[in-house]
């Protein structure tokens, strides 16, 4: 390993380059996923607290536009094996000075889930503040949501970021804002064994409306289908930016150490023992750029996580998944950039040597 | 080791370098392939030492010829050594890492340093020491494995003439223990240590002397 290493010192500034491509590359690749993972694991986890099934109107491709009768929650409610449910409406407005804002309209039996700071949870004209926003908008006691004129009750906090950063009120009020009467139901049970059981009654209560289990709902959601496929696309252009940044970068350094393949395959050294030289020095940047990239980017996410810009919704999350994911497309990433250049110096022809002068 | 090169011919492009050569180097000679440039004694050296294959004619190892040999690498490996103008060490690796890039026996090292007189050397750069040196251990690296022939093309094309010497002087001393030599030079002085003189003009072998 002592050659590599050595080989990497003397040729410094394009170690450097190769090192600074393959980091900005694997860093964009662990920021992307990570915050698309963040978003999806965010609003998952929103839906996931007290709601064992969700029910949406039926054939809505994203739950900010579903509307359902209120209504139909208390005969839910009703059945059997259903412990409770509660109605959300789920809305976004401006709050002076943000451009938007989460709105989450409850029914009041869901209030136990937003975990009080201070006040009370809100009444009729009343709203509460995820702590987040509450300290964005500092510490109003009144806010303004469609010209009309909500005074704050409550502070909460929430580990989930679109609630912190977001605006609790009561389901009529909401209902009135937003011209709706609910968007979705959320079931907890009793038992979850039953829940296709329950799934199948409460569709049969109404043709427009759709009742999933959350994780079949998580599962098929459009929105996290976009968000994921996005974050592929964009993951996989970095990956190939980084590919190509290595392949430019190796071939001059192997157009420059020609000399040294050279010698070597005069002394009789193999094309594969270059070739995994080569390999290894590649991979050792690989592993120091991923280092870097991890931390720059866990760096960057807490930044992210509390600029007040973003208001908390962008909250990326690096799994050990993540992790282990990123550190094989690094790795593949800094050997498939590699190979071409390393199967060119191995047939470097050691007739060069003799036909051009210089090391 | 004793090689045969039976008319060879050899064209760059529509360029005809060699004219119908043909060569016995024994083994364990010092033999020196002397011309002017042009006369086509570097292409003969490469074809020798396998690093060419001539346009036409042959030439056989020990009475084999070059596809017979099995792996190429594996042939250099055991049996050629080379020895270029320019020394070609590798700059971020000492002089003894360099010579043990080659060495399939880590242990002779030391004892072939010592030999070429460059023992103290060995954690020394490239750039840290003379071009005699440089040379030296770029010796070392072509007869650290006992090639059975070393090549050598204008070895001492970078070096004052006490130390161009002083290499013929080691060809000629490792020549003795077993090592054939074979040297591509313009210089005239070395006729005083090699055993044989092929002496090339215009693509052919113009004159032997032994």
């Amino acid at each position: 390993m002592i050659t590599p290493i050595k080989a990497l010192r003397k040729n410094r500034f394009k170690t450097a380059l190769i090192f600074i491509s393959m980091s900005v590359s694997i860093a964009a690749i662990f920021l992307i996923s990570a915050i698309s993972g963040g978003v999806v694991s965010m609003y998952s986890a929103m839906l996931k607290t007290d709601g064992d099934i969700i029910v949406t109107q039926k054939g809505i491709a994203d739950t900010f536009f579903s509307d359902i009768n209120r209504s139909l929650s208390v005969s839910i409610e009703k059945m059997e094996g259903v412990k409770e449910a509660s109605a959300l409406i789920l809305g976004a407005a401006p709050v002076d000075p943000l451009p938007i804002v989460g709105i989450y309209g409850a029914s009041e039996n869901r209030y136990k889930s937003y975990a009080l700071k201070q006040g009370t949870y809100p009444k009729s004209g009343e709203v509460m503040l995820g702590s987040k926003i509450y300290e964005t908008l500092k510490k109003p006691t009144k806010i303004a949501l469609s010209k009309k004129t909500f005074v704050v009750s409550g502070v909460f906090k929430s580990r989930i970021g679109f609630e912190d950063g977001g605006v609790v009120m009561n389901l009529t009020d909401a209902g009135e804002l937003f011209h709706k009467s609910a968007s979705i139901f959320l079931i907890s049970l009793d038992d979850l064994g039953k829940s296709d059981a329950i799934v199948a009654e409460i569709n049969s209560l109404s043709s427009e409306i759709e009742a999933k289990t959350t994780e079949s709902f998580i599962d098929s959601y459009n929105q996290f289908k976009i968000i994921k496929t996005s974050s592929d696309v964009i993951g996989a252009m970095a990956f190939l930016m980084g590919i190509l940044g290595i392949v430019s970068m190796m071939s001059m350094v192997v157009n420059d150490r020609k000399g040294e393949f050279g010698i070597m395959r005069s002394i009789g050294l193999s094309s594969g023992t270059i070739i995994v030289k080569l390999l290894s020095e590649t991979l050792i940047i690989a592993i120091l750029a991923y280092t870097v990239a991890l931390g720059a980017s866990l760096g960057i996410l807490e930044m992210i996580e509390h600029a007040d810009k973003f208001q908390g919704y962008i909250n990326g999350e690096i799994t050990a998944a993540l992790m282990i994911k990123v550190f094989i497309v690094s790795v593949t990433m800094a050997l498939f950039g590699t190979l071409l250049p390393a199967v060119y110096a191995s047939r470097i022809d050691p007739m060069s040597l003799i036909q051009r002068g210089g090391a | 080791m004793k090689i045969e090169a039976l008319g060879l011919e050899h064209f760059y492009g529509h360029e005809k370098v060699l004219n119908g050569v043909d060569i016995e180097i024994l083994p364990g000679s010092f033999t020196a392939i002397i011309g002017e440039s042009g006369s086509g004694k570097t292409t003969v050296l490469s074809i020798l030492s396998t690093l060419l294959q001539p346009s036409l004619g042959s030439v056989r190892y020990d009475g084999k010829l070059l596809h017979e040999l099995g792996n190429i690498d594996h042939f250099r490996q055991h049996n050629i050594g080379f020895v270029f103008q320019f020394h070609y060490l590798i700059s971020y690796l000492t002089l003894r890492e360099n010579i043990a890039l080659a060495a399939l026996d880590k242990t002779l090292i030391d004892p072939l340093m010592g030999s070429l007189g460059i023992e103290r050397l060995g954690k020394r750069y490239s750039d840290e020491v003379s071009g005699g040196e440089r040379q030296r251990a770029a010796i070392a690296r072509a007869l650290i494995n006992h090639p059975s022939v070393v090549f050598a093309d204008e070895p001492t094309g970078n070096l004052d003439t006490k130390n161009a010497l002083g290499v013929y002087e080691l060809f000629r001393e490792f020549s003795h223990s077993g090592t054939g030599f074979v040297v591509a030079s313009h210089d005239k002085k070395i006729a005083d240590y090699a055993d044989v003189i092929i002496e090339m003009e215009d693509g052919i072998v113009k004159q032997i002397h032994k």
